[in-house]
């Protein structure tokens, strides 16, 4: 817990500030449709796509600005659609509010909100100014009774601008991904209830403390304790956690030796928590992670917790087993039952998506094939963002005005999309455990 | 100001129950009283004695923002870290002291004021003196900032200073009024941004940057 972010000035922070960042988007797209038509007149070949790719340039810049709920949208929207092109997806791992630092009469305010005293007099130390910022807050070092630790303080404000930003992202993620808005509807009621609970640190810490208590056979893997009596609705109070964060760590050069430890301490806690716990910290982001001494992995934000039904655990994890032998007729049912397919679908377009939709799941199980992965195969990775960029730059996935893949989805395969890109930064080699039953 | 005479002992017990009775008044009715006579009459007092105290209404709800500065600056100067602040600090640490102290006569100043379409016009009668007080106040914050270097002292503009932050006093006391945000989240949001508007704009800027150049191309011709 280190490094910090560093003061951003030019992020646009108010309503009318980022509503103006969304009209200059809108203007830019305006122009984009001109350029289009007048290009055409030259040349009438020229067809639509190339419209899409500019468009889509041009949102994506100034969501890339914008930060806060509406990067975090078009960040999950476009990875579960796997339009991102990959110059982007740095941009978007980076998902953060990073408004600037609060002052600290408002955290003093804060804590008398909650508890109606002031930081000093419920800890021995407290620092002034925040030493990290998280993702919707920031984190204060406090120390009481030789213990040290991490006080997490929430943004004010944060909770009501969740609504808000995300009717603002609505027009411009219909066109982004060409999607009606009542199949976006679905999604969005998803990610707005995820944002929603993020911002809701008495859940946060009970559902840490949960999950910690039931991962904490896993080896290498370490959790902070959690205080609820030190924690309210806008403030989180749990043991400091020392170690480098782990880009931080990977700097050091770690001996591959180590490098799998931490990785498969990664893979463990999050295998557990998919096929036994049915629910997973859904955001596998580098900065929630932190090397310890020992080569232990310290997990230290638990915002996003996703619960996986039982009827969509089966479907997804049996397209991931290995020559899964379905027949067409089960094949089909699950690839309904997903949403992956619908009745709205035309047989050519559910032949072409289930043709995708095999060749994307048999790409994104090849982990679960094996006894063992080298997440270091930079090959494995490039052929799944070729896949995204094929598939993409299809006229036929283009055209198809249906949200594809069930709600739940969105955030699992973000789980799995974050974990794999981890490993693959770790370059880890791991023993790919999986339940029996996908044996 | 503490004071042992029984004569001004009565005199401040009787000041307080006319303003005690003004603020109940406008709790319960959502108006100020109709007339002093009426006044004075439900409290028990003939319509000279308010007079002695106060020349008309204005002067009782000036002496109720008067009390509400008097809390705010006291609850602030209470409070541990607060002689360790910064200018900046200082200043945030009275808006947010002060917007709790708002809370507890919040029915009370919503009666009074809300709907008013130009706030500054209603009221310099009424909060002249909590206005002295406050420029007070933010004289020695801007002092103090100018020693730390925190604030720019730039001719004729750093003497209009205070009189700024007295209209964002007002700003942000038009944005409680209309807040209806949980725990009034908002205006916490807009006391911080405002703030640190504030400050940028009276701290060292570009443009001090710029006229400090030009001052230098212009004397080195």
């Amino acid at each position: 817990m280190s490094s910090s972010q560093p003061e951003q000035n030019h992020i646009p922070t108010s309503k009318v500030q980022r509503a103006t960042k969304f009209i200059g988007t809108g203007a830019k797209v305006g122009g984009n449709y001109i350029k289009h038509y007048a290009k055409k007149m030259v040349n009438p070949s020229l067809s639509k796509e190339e419209l899409h790719t500019s468009n889509a340039e041009d949102i994506y810049a100034s969501l890339s600005e914008l930060k806060g709920s509406a990067l975090k949208v078009a960040q999950m929207m476009s990875m579960d659609k796997n339009i991102l092109p990959r110059a982007y997806q740095d941009k978007f791992t980076m998902a953060q509010y990073s408004a600037p630092p609060l002052s600290y009469p408002l955290v003093v305010r804060t804590f008398q909100k909650s508890f109606g005293k002031a930081p000093e007099a419920m800890f021995d130390t407290f620092t002034t100014s925040a030493v990290n910022a998280a993702s919707i807050g920031q984190v204060h070092k406090a120390t009481k009774n030789g213990k040290t630790f991490a006080v997490k303080v929430q943004y004010p404000g944060v909770a009501d601008s969740v609504t808000s930003d995300l009717r603002m992202v609505k027009p411009f993620a219909y066109r982004l991904l060409n999607m009606n808005e009542k199949e976006m509807d679905h999604y969005m009621e998803e990610v707005e209830e995820k944002l929603l609970e993020e911002t809701d640190y008495k859940l946060e810490v009970k559902r840490s403390t949960e999950i910690s208590q039931a991962c904490s056979h896993i080896p290498h893997l370490n959790f902070p304790v959690y205080y609820p009596e030190l924690s309210s609705e806008r403030i989180i109070t749990m043991d400091w956690l020392e170690g480098d964060h782990l880009k931080e760590w990977l700097e050091t050069n770690p001996t591959q030796e180590a490098r799998n430890q931490i990785g498969q301490a990664l893979w463990d806690f999050y295998h557990h928590q998919v096929h036994n716990l049915r629910q997973v910290h859904a955001d596998p982001h580098p900065g929630n992670f932190i090397v310890q001494d020992g080569v232990t992995l310290g997990v230290i934000d638990f915002g996003c917790v996703k619960e996986i039904p039982e009827d969509f655990y089966r479907g997804y994890f049996s397209l991931l087993k290995r020559n899964a032998h379905l027949n067409e007729a089960e094949l089909d049912q699950i690839f309904f039952q997903l949403d992956f397919l619908s009745d709205l679908d035309s047989p050519e377009e559910q032949a072409y998506f289930k043709g995708v939709f095999k060749e994307m799941m048999l790409l994104l199980g090849q982990p679960f094939h094996t006894e063992t992965f080298d997440f270091a195969d930079d090959a494995y990775f490039n052929q799944i963002y070729a896949l995204g960029d094929r598939v993409s730059r299809d006229k036929m996935f283009r055209n198809s005005r249906q949200a594809r893949g069930s709600r739940h989805g969105l955030f699992v395969n973000r789980t799995y999309f974050g974990l794999y890109s981890l490993l693959n930064q770790l370059r880890a080699k791991i023993n790919t455990t999986k339940p029996d039953w996908l044996k | 100001m503490e004071n042992t005479d029984f004569n001004t002992n009565q005199q401040a017990e009787t000041r307080n129950r006319i303003i005690n009775a003004f603020i109940e008044h406008v709790l319960e009715t959502g108006k100020p009283p109709v007339s002093v006579y009426k006044f004075a009459q439900s409290l028990g007092i003939p319509e000279e004695e308010f007079y002695s105290y106060f020349t008309s209404f204005q002067g009782v709800k000036g002496a109720v923002w008067d009390r509400i500065f008097d809390e705010t600056y006291a609850t602030m100067r209470a409070q541990e870290v607060y002689p360790s602040y910064s200018a900046k600090e200082k200043l945030l640490a009275f808006y947010y002291t002060w917007i709790e102290v708002l809370k507890k006569n919040r029915s009370y100043l919503l009666a009074l004021y809300e709907g008013h379409a130009d706030f500054k016009k209603v009221t310099p009668q009424e909060v002249r003196s909590f206005r002295l007080k406050f420029k007070n106040f933010a004289k020695g914050i801007i002092q103090e900032g100018k020693a730390e270097g925190e604030i720019v002292d730039r001719k004729y503009i750093s003497d209009k200073y205070d009189e700024a932050l007295w209209l964002e006093t007002l700003f942000i006391f038009q944005f409680w009024l209309k807040d209806t945000s949980v725990s009034f989240e908002k205006t916490d949001v807009a006391i911080e941004k405002s703030v640190r508007l504030a400050f940028d704009l009276i701290g060292r800027t570009a443009v001090d940057s710029f006229v400090d150049l030009a001052k230098f191309l212009y004397q080195s011709k």
